[in-house]
């Protein structure tokens, strides 16, 4: 074992990807043993390349680099032996657990590190309990990994990093492709092991995931650009969103009511507390909800996707979807929030025609989509954007892709040209249509995947998690897509894990454990008496609706149900007034 | 929708066979197998039956997911069985519909010829359900072994064949989620001359192709990351030791294969 006091030191590391790409640009890093670092970065911003190159898996092409008390590379020269002996001392876990997990059995992907190292049998056994225990996994040890979540499969990849018992853990977007509650799991591991001293090095660009941190990092074109306590780095609100990175909710927040800075919820609900009320004798704001909220059942259209009683399982599976009942007035956006498990994906397929109901009926723009014809014609009307849609992506340039559809449809080329173009101006890629899919950053790659779908010119949109795997660049590039779309009639219908999108949806439907719970608009289905509920089934309700709550509960007056932050910030200047 | 692979899908269950050391069981499998496919008469089937149903009953796996994962194969064995029937001539004739007739013998081959298919995928099935790919990769290694010493690379090939197992599920997920996609983008698999399939394939085939290439960059930054630098100094969680179990896996194989054997020199 070295016991050097710094496992990992960069000075003016520099690294230029083939085609000259530069990821990292004189970098230099110091990690102390049982630091937690947090390192922030659009997509673009070189994280994930230091990432690699402090685990040992890249050496830059410039610059002295010294891992565990090894020093690997000096001047752009490595010294593979000693990144060898080097990346015995390192762990890594990254974004996409499938890629992570080399077995069939959840057991032997735990021992497969410590194999390789050479351990005894009897060692590596200790070892995968005591791990498995750690990530809360002990009675999945037989289990297949492919049937797990994507939260619980993240958790073996950890568990078999930290079976190699490295000096530093590096975790590169570990929560990116999880849902809420798998990331949270994964949070919590992580804070179980900064606390028993494992010294942590972790990339995200969620930002609420960094304010536990000792010090975060934040990169930008390879530079470092801000270092410090993460209220000192998110204390630079306006530079992080030229960065394309956002602050927490907490300090954002703060900010808009003219506190003092803070990344934590608590601390900002502590500072409200401390400023005092007037007490509210006037009247209730219960009383002043807004009253510009269109409730679609009462406008009077005839629903444009209706869902009747439906059940559904897969073949020799329980019960997928189980009785749901559900009305898609024209032009509105719906939003279905659930666990994941809950059915949300399946509804989702049933409404594209994709899968047929057990029992009960599905109508889309009059077509029911029992029968061929009707799932045909239900195919016409529906553009389903499929979870990392950019996986479709195929041909050569970004046109060609958008035109698959149309010329499918065997479109005149004036009309297929047309189309294209308005999709491509839709989703903003006009100035990208010679260039190859493959090519755009993610956000690009996923909007471009959206144009081909647009391009099919669909009444109905339906999205399963659309914003899932992006940077906050590539969601906010999304949502300003989806609003437009919205402004020009477009049913919308996603499932989503953020309370915060649902919030901004004409309606919430919400799943639990394949059977719909509540529906309505956001402010009925956030109200008090579905909190408890929502909060049981792991959904919970918007930040701002949620930092109301704990006022009220500290003994505020009433402030009725902010849901978004625009609303909560007007509640507070209310109340405080 | 989905694609149904059951290929290479392990049962966990706590079982004898389950327990049995890889090799010893892929030996014993082969042996079985060689004798099951020399059965030709009633008696011999009979024994063939019992044996495969004891083994069965041992694995602890329930029997519909056996067939499970024979049933892609059923419609194989099904042609199979009807070729004989029809086109196997002997012994008088049972049934006769204009020229088409059945005979005796052809009656008598359709059932040896299914049974003995029939048995010999349940049997391998159940090496498929009761070993994880691991172990059987780590069988093969040690199989393979001697391939080392003149220079063929039988662990790599082993662990190729380990980490092909365990993205078969993977893959056929994302292919079935990108025809799902494709075709609501208008694409048609399913109509059409040969060629016209051939051509409505490609947005499929070079999407997966981005994807797999996509779990190869991943899977070797896991690799590296995990330490993997071949066979050698590799140390196994589960040690393959051959013990009592093995013995009496091997003795009562041989004792099958033994009576097989009687019995087609008495009958």
């Amino acid at each position: 074992m070295t016991s050097a006091p710094a496992p990992i030191r960069l000075s003016h590391v520099s690294l230029v990807y083939e085609g000259g790409v530069v990821a990292l640009d004189d970098v230099s890093l110091e990690v102390a043993r049982g630091e937690r670092v947090c390192v922030l970065g659009a997509n673009g911003s070189g994280k994930s390349t230091l990432a690699s190159v402090i685990c040992g898996l890249l050496a830059p092409d410039a610059g002295v680099v010294e891992l565990v008390g090894e020093r690997v590379c000096a001047d752009g020269r490595p010294d593979l032996e000693a990144y060898r002996r080097a990346r015995r001392s390192l762990g890594l876990v990254f974004q996409n657990p499938d890629d992570q997990i080399v077995t069939s059995v959840v057991e032997d992907d735990v021992a497969f590190g410590p194999e390789n190292l050479g351990l005894p049998r009897e060692e590596i056994a200790s070892r995968v309990a005591r791990e498995l225990h750690r990530v809360a996994l002990d009675d999945y040890a037989a289990a297949d990994p492919s049937r797990l979540s994507g939260g619980q499969k993240q958790r073996v990849a950890i568990a078999g990093a930290l079976a190699m018992e490295p000096d530093v853990l590096v975790l590169d977007e570990p929560g990116s492709l999880l849902d809420v509650r798998g990331r949270s799991a994964i949070l919590r591991v992580m804070g179980r092991l900064a606390k028993a001293g494992t010294t942590l090095v972790h990339v995200t660009h969620f930002m609420e995931e960094a304010v536990e941190a000792d010090r975060v990092i934040v990169l930008d074109h390879g530079h470092i650009v801000l270092e410090g306590t993460p209220d000192e780095v998110f204390a630079h609100g306006a530079e992080l969103l030229d960065l394309g990175l956002e602050v927490p909710f907490a300090a954002r927040l703060s900010q808009r009511l003219g506190l003092p800075w803070t990344c934590s919820e608590q601390h900002l609900v502590d500072n409200l507390c401390e400023l005092g009320t007037v007490p509210n004798s006037q009247k209730s704001l219960m009383d002043r909800r807004p009253q510009h909220i269109k409730n679609v059942c009462e406008l009077g259209t005839v629903p444009n996707l209706q869902v009747e009683h439906a059940s559904f399982s897969y073949s020799g599976r329980a019960r997928a979807l189980d009785d749901v009942s559900l009305e898609v007035a024209p032009g509105t956006s719906t939003a279905i929030i659930g666990q994941t498990g809950s059915g949300k994906s399946t509804l989702l397929r049933l409404l594209c025609g994709l899968e047929v109901p057990d029992a009960g009926r599905i109508v889309v723009a009059g077509n029911d989509t029992a029968t061929k014809r009707g799932r045909k014609a239900v195919r016409r009307v529906v553009g389903y954007v499929m979870q990392h849609p950019e996986r479709q992506l195929f041909a050569e340039t970004v046109e060609k892709d958008v035109e698959f559809g149309p010329r499918n449809l065997r479109l005149p080329s004036d009309e297929v040209a047309r189309r294209v173009n308005r999709a491509l101006e839709l989703v903003g890629l006009a100035g990208k249509r010679d260039a190859s899919p493959f090519a755009l950053s993610g956000g690009q790659r996923r909007l471009c995947a959206l144009a081909g779908i647009l391009a099919m010119e669909p009444e109905v949109l339906i999205l399963d998690e659309p914003t899932a795997g992006l940077d906050p660049r590539g969601r906010a590039m999304l949502r300003r897509v989806l609003a437009r779309l919205r402004e020009r009639g477009i049913t919308l219908v996603q499932v989503t894990h953020s309370m915060e999108d649902a919030a901004r949806c004409d309606r919430v439907a919400a799943l639990d454990q394949s059977r719909l719970v509540a529906v309505g608009t956001p402010r009925e289905v956030f109200s008090p008496e579905n909190e408890k509920r929502l909060t049981e089934s792991g959904l919970g309700i918007p930040r701002s609706l949620r930092v109301a709550r704990e006022l009220e509960r500290r003994g505020w007056p009433a402030l009725g149900e902010p849901i978004t932050t625009d609303e909560l910030v007007a509640a507070i200047g209310e109340t405080v007034r | 929708m989905a694609l149904k692979i059951s290929i290479g899908q392990y049962y966990a269950a706590p079982s004898p066979v389950h327990a049995l050391d890889a090799r010893v069981k892929l030996w014993c499998v082969l042996a079985a197998l060689v004798a099951i496919f020399c059965t030709s008469n009633a008696a011999q089937l009979a024994l063939a039956v019992v044996f495969v149903a004891a083994l069965l009953v041992l694995s602890r796996v329930p029997a519909g997911r056996v067939l499970a994962s024979v049933r892609p194969l059923m419609v194989f064995l099904a042609v199979l069985s009807l070729f004989n029937l029809f086109f196997v001539r002997g012994g008088e004739v049972v049934a006769a519909l204009g020229p088409v007739s059945v005979t005796s013998g052809g009656i008598a081959a359709a059932v040896l010829y299914t049974a003995r298919f029939a048995l010999a995928l349940v049997t391998g099935s159940l090496v498929m359900l009761t070993t994880t790919p691991t172990q059987l990769a780590d069988a093969f290694d040690r199989m393979l072994s001697p391939l080392s010493r003149v220079g063929l690379p039988g662990h790599e090939i082993a662990m190729v064949f380990s980490l092909m197992m365990r993205f078969v599920p993977t893959l056929a997920d994302e292919t079935s989620a990108i025809i799902d996609a494709q075709s609501l983008r208008g694409g048609a698999f399913d109509e059409g001359g040969p060629i016209q399939r051939v051509r409505s394939i490609v947005p499929v085939v070079v999407a997966l192709l981005a994807s797999g290439l996509r779990h190869a960059d991943g899977l070797s930054r896991a690799l590296d990351a995990r330490c993997y630098e071949g066979g050698a100094g590799r140390t196994h969680l589960h040690e393959q030791r051959l013990g009592a179990r093995e013995a009496a896996a091997a003795a009562l194989t041989a004792a099958f294969v033994v009576l097989i054997a009687l019995l087609g020199l008495l009958l």
